[in-house]
C-alpha cells in the first residue's frame, strides 16, 4: 500500500478544520497575553523604541 | 558600554536601487498599458510583445522596486531598533549586489522568453537558485544581527521583518521546485490542480509577505518617526501581526474559485480571506490613529501625506480583497481588470506611497543635508495621487464592464456579446485613461528622482558617522529578582515566565513563526496532494505528443497565458461561450498548469478543432486580418523560426521522469515530432496556405492549440489525430479572408 493510498483513507479533508480550531485557540492565547494588565507597562516601553535611535529602551542586564 | 556605529552606506545603496528599478519597472508598465490600448506598441518585435513584457513589469515593480525599498528601510530601522550594526558588512554587500544581479538577469531573460509560466515566479531555475542563496544570506545577516542586539525586546517591526524573511524563503523554494530540461528551461514538478494550488499558495503570499508584512514593518517604524509619536496601540500591532501570520497563508485558493480546484480548498481560502479583513483594518486604523492630535502636521508635511494616503490605500485594498474572495463576487471579477485595479490600489497606493514617504524622510538623514525641495515632494504627492485615481477609476470600470458583458444574455437566452472581441473593444477609452493615469504616476517618479539627485549633490564631503553607546551584551540574561510565584504548576504557567524566556531568544521566535506558517501550509497542501478523489482521472486524457509539447513551450515562451486562460468555469455563460467546463483530470499532465488569471483574449481551454490549421497560421501572422478589432500582437516570426529538434528528446524525457506516461515515445520523440510536423504542414499547404512550414515553429504551436480540450471529446489519440480531425470538421471559412 502506497503513501497515497494510506493518506486517501485517512480522510484528511477534515484536518483543515481541525487546524483552524487549533490556530484559533493559539490566537486566543495571544490575545490573553496581549491584554494582561501585567504587560501594560511593557507595551508602553516597547512602543517608544523607534523614537530613540541612540539609547536602548529595554537593555539586557549583565549577570554581575 | 559598547561603542558602535550604524551601517548607513548599505541603506544609501538600496535607496538608489529602489528609485532606479522603480523608474524602469513603471516605464515598462506604461509601455504595456499602451500595448493594450493600441497593439502597434508591441513594436512588431518578439521580445517587446505584451506577453513577454508583462512579467518584466510585475517582477520589476514587486521584487526590484518594492523589494529594494523593503531592504532599504529594513537595514536602516533594524540596526536602530536592535541597537547593533548589521551582523556582517560583507553579507550586506553580497545581499545588495547579488540582488541587483538577479534583477539584471531577470530583465534580460524575461524579454527573451525564458519563463516558468507561473505568475511572479517566472524566473528560470538558475536565477531561482541565486534568489534562494542571496535570500538565505540575508536571513543569516538579519538573524545574526538579532542575536548580537543590545535591546532586549524585539519591536513589532522586527517581527514583521522576520516573518517576511522566513516565509518568502519557504514560498520561493517550494513553488519553484522543478526539473531542468536545459540551461534556462525547466518543468515544474507539480501538474494541473496541484500546480495551480502551489502557485497561488505562493502567489497570494508573495503579495502578503513581499508587499504587505515588510511594508507594515516599515510603517510601524517610519510612521512614528515622521509623526514623532509612538504608534496608537502597541497591543493592536501585536494582534495585527499574529492574525496576519496565522491567516494569510491559507488565503491563496481564492485565486482559483470555480476552477477545477476542489471546492473545500476554495471555501477554506474564502473563509480565511474574509477573516483577514479584520486584522488588516486593525493595522490601518492603528496607523491612521497614530496621527491623532497631529493632523495639522499633515497639512504641511508631504511625508505624512504620503503615509496617510498609503495607509488608506492599504485599507481600501484589504477591504476589497476579502470582498473579491467571496465566490459570487469573484465569479464576476475573476479574469477581468477588476483584479488589476485591486492590485494597483495596493501597489501604487500602499507600496509606492509608503516607499516615497519613507525615502523623503530618509533623504536628509542619509545624505546629511536639507531635502532639496519640499515643494517638489508636495507636487509629487498630488500628481501621483491623481494618477492613481485616474488609473483605478478607469480600470475598475473596465473590469466591471467586461465582466457584465461576458455574462449578459439576451431575451432569447443567447449570449448578448457572443463575439469576445466586442467586450475588448468596449474597453479602449478606459485603457487610454489608464495610460494617462500611469503616465502621471511616472512623472511623479521623475520629480522624485530629481529631488533625490539634488539632495545627494548637496551631501557633505565625508559622511558623519555618529558613535552609539549601549550596554554590552550579557552572555546570559538574568531576570531581575522577582517574588516566587505562589501556588502550583498552573500558577507558575500562568505567570508566563516561559514566554519572557522565549522572547529573549530570536531563534526561538523565528522558529515559532516558521511553525505557524509551515503548519498552516501543510494542513492545506497535504490533502490537496494526497486525496485521490480531488483529481478524478479521465481515461481518455493522454500526454501531449512531442510536437505538441514543443508547441506548448512556445506558448509559454511567448507568455500567452498572460492574456488567455485555459479554465472554463462551470457557469452557464462560460459553457455557452467556450464549451464544456474544464475538469481537474484534464490537466494532470500540465507541468506547469496554464489556467491563467486574466482574459484579455478569450479562453482557449476548448480551442482545439474550432478552426482549421490555416486559420491559425493566418491569425498568428496578423490577428487583425481575421479579427479587425483584435489587440493581440502579431507572431509572424513563428513562420520563420526553425524548430530546435534536438531539444525535444530531452524535454520528453524530463516529462517522463515527472511521471507523464510517454511509454516508448520517449525513445523516438524527435522522429514522432517530425512526422506530425510534416502532416500539419501538408494540411496547411493543401488548404491553400504557405508551403515548406514543416520545420517552422508555427506547426508546433498549431499542433498544441489544436489539441487543447479535445481529449474528453474522445476524438484524440497520441498520434497526429488533431490534424486529421481539424481538416474534416465542418468549420465555416467565413473567418478567412
Amino acid at each position: 500500500m502506497s503513501l497515497t493510498d494510506l493518506m486517501s483513507h485517512a480522510g484528511l479533508a477534515i484536518y483543515a478544520e481541525v487546524a483552524m480550531v487549533l490556530f484559533f485557540i493559539a490566537f486566543l492565547g495571544i490575545v490573553w497575553w496581549v491584554f494582561r494588565p501585567a504587560n501594560r507597562k511593557r507595551w508602553k516601553v516597547d512602543a517608544s523604541m523607534p523614537l530613540d535611535d541612540e539609547h536602548t529602551q529595554t537593555p539586557r542586564q549583565r549577570e554581575d | 558600554m559598547d561603542e558602535f556605529s550604524y551601517d548607513d552606506d548599505i541603506v544609501r545603496k538600496f535607496l538608489v536601487a529602489t528609485f532606479v528599478w522603480g523608474l524602469i519597472g513603471m516605464l515598462v508598465g506604461v509601455l504595456i498599458a499602451l500595448q493594450l490600448a493600441n497593439p502597434a506598441f508591441n513594436l512588431g518585435l518578439s521580445f517587446t510583445s505584451f506577453g513577454r513584457l508583462r512579467p518584466l513589469h510585475t517582477n520589476a515593480v514587486i521584487f526590484a522596486f518594492a523589494g529594494n525599498a523593503f531592504f532599504c528601510g529594513c537595514y536602516y530601522s533594524s540596526q536602530r531598533l536592535l541597537k547593533a550594526r548589521m551582523f556582517s558588512d560583507t553579507l550586506s554587500k553580497i545581499h545588495f549586489w547579488g540582488w541587483q544581479l538577479i534583477i539584471v538577469s531577470a530583465a534580460i531573460t524575461l524579454p527573451l522568453g525564458f519563463t516558468q509560466a507561473k505568475e511572479y515566479a517566472e524566473l528560470e531555475w538558475p536565477i531561482d537558485i541565486a534568489i534562494a542563496v542571496v535570500w538565505v544570506l540575508f536571513a543569516i545577516n538579519f538573524i545574526g544581527t538579532m542575536v548580537k542586539r543590545r535591546e532586549r525586546h524585539l519591536y513589532v517591526a522586527i517581527w514583521f521583518f522576520v516573518a517576511s524573511i522566513i516565509t518568502v524563503a519557504i514560498l520561493h523554494i517550494f513553488n519553484n521546485l522543478a526539473i531542468p530540461a536545459g540551461p534556462l528551461k525547466s518543468y515544474s514538478i507539480y501538474a494541473g490542480v496541484q500546480d495551480a494550488f502551489m502557485q497561488w499558495w505562493y502567489g497570494h503570499n508573495a503579495v502578503a509577505f513581499v508587499l504587505t508584512t515588510p511594508f507594515l514593518g516599515l510603517m510601524y517604524y517610519f510612521l512614528p518617526k515622521a509623526a514623532e509619536a509612538p504608534v496608537f496601540s502597541y497591543r493592536l500591532s501585536i494582534l495585527h501581526f499574529w492574525s496576519l501570520v496565522f491567516l494569510y497563508i491559507w488565503a491563496g485558493p481564492h485565486h482559483l474559485h470555480y476552477t477545477a480546484l476542489p471546492e473545500w480548498a476554495s471555501t477554506v481560502g474564502m473563509l480565511f480571506s474574509v477573516m483577514l479583513w479584520m486584522p488588516s483594518w486593525g493595522g490601518m486604523i492603528n496607523g491612521l490613529l497614530t496621527l491623532r492630535g497631529g493632523w495639522h502636521k499633515v497639512v504641511d508635511d508631504p511625508i505624512l501625506k504620503f503615509f496617510v494616503v498609503g495607509i488608506t490605500a492599504y485599507g481600501m485594498a484589504t477591504f476589497e480583497g476579502p470582498m473579491l474572495s467571496i465566490k459570487s463576487v469573484n465569479a464576476l471579477a475573476h479574469y477581468t481588470d477588476w483584479i488589476i485595479a485591486h492590485v494597483h490600489i495596493g501597489t501604487l497606493g500602499w507600496n509606492g506611497f509608503i516607499t516615497f514617504g519613507m525615502i523623503y524622510w530618509l533623504l536628509p538623514r542619509l545624505f546629511q543635508g536639507q531635502l532639496y525641495s519640499k515643494k517638489l515632494a508636495e507636487l509629487h504627492f498630488w500628481i501621483a495621487t491623481f494618477g492613481i485615481l485616474l488609473y483605478v477609476v478607469a480600470i475598475y470600470s473596465a473590469g466591471i464592464t467586461q465582466g457584465l458583458m461576458w455574462r449578459a444574455f439576451d431575451e432569447t437566452g443567447r449570449l448578448s456579446y457572443p463575439d469576445f472581441v466586442e467586450t475588448v473593444a468596449r474597453l479602449m477609452p478606459m485603457y487610454w485613461m489608464r495610460v494617462a493615469g500611469g503616465l502621471l504616476y511616472f512623472i511623479g517618479m521623475l520629480l522624485f528622482g530629481w529631488n533625490i539627485l539634488m539632495t545627494w549633490r548637496n551631501r557633505p564631503a565625508v559622511y558623519e558617522v555618529p558613535v552609539i553607546r549601549a550596554p554590552a551584551l550579557a552572555k546570559r540574561y538574568v531576570e531581575p529578582p522577582q517574588a516566587p510565584v505562589p501556588g502550583g504548576v498552573l500558577a507558575r504557567f500562568r505567570s508566563m515566565r516561559f514566554h519572557r524566556d522565549w522572547e529573549r531568544m530570536p531563534l526561538v521566535f523565528s522558529v515559532l513563526v516558521l511553525v505557524a506558517v509551515v503548519v498552516a501550509s501543510l494542513f492545506e497542501i497535504i490533502p490537496t496532494f494526497l486525496i485521490r478523489s480531488n483529481v478524478p482521472t479521465i481515461a481518455s486524457v493522454k500526454p501531449y505528443t512531442p510536437l505538441e509539447l514543443y508547441g506548448r513551450d512556445i506558448y509559454i515562451r511567448e507568455g500567452c497565458f498572460n492574456c488567455h486562460s485555459q479554465m472554463i468555469r462551470p457557469l452557464r455563460y462560460e459553457t455557452e461561450r467556450y464549451g464544456e467546463y474544464s475538469k481537474p483530470g484534464e490537466s494532470v499532465y500540465d507541468h506547469p498548469f496554464l489556467w491563467g488569471s486574466r482574459r484579455i483574449g478569450p479562453d482557449l481551454a476548448r480551442e482545439g478543432g474550432k478552426y482549421p490549421n490555416l486559420w491559425h497560421v493566418r491569425h498568428f501572422a496578423n490577428p487583425r486580418e481575421i479579427t479587425a478589432k483584435s489587440i493581440m500582437p502579431s507572431y509572424a516570426h513563428f513562420a520563420t523560426n526553425v524548430i530546435e529538434w534536438s531539444v525535444i528528446q530531452k524535454r520528453v524525457e524530463v516529462m517522463a521522469m515527472l511521471g507523464v506516461p510517454y511509454g516508448d515515445a520517449v525513445t523516438r520523440a524527435e522522429a514522432m515530432a517530425r512526422t506530425q510536423a510534416t502532416e500539419i504542414a501538408g494540411d496547411i499547404a493543401k488548404s491553400g496556405g504557405p508551403t515548406g512550414l514543416q520545420d517552422k515553429e508555427i506547426v508546433a504551436i498549431v499542433a498544441y492549440v489544436q489539441r487543447l480540450g479535445r481529449d474528453i471529446k474522445g476524438t484524440s489519440t497520441v498520434s497526429a489525430a488533431p490534424v486529421a480531425a481539424a481538416s474534416v470538421l465542418p468549420v465555416a471559412t467565413g473567418g478567412l479572408k
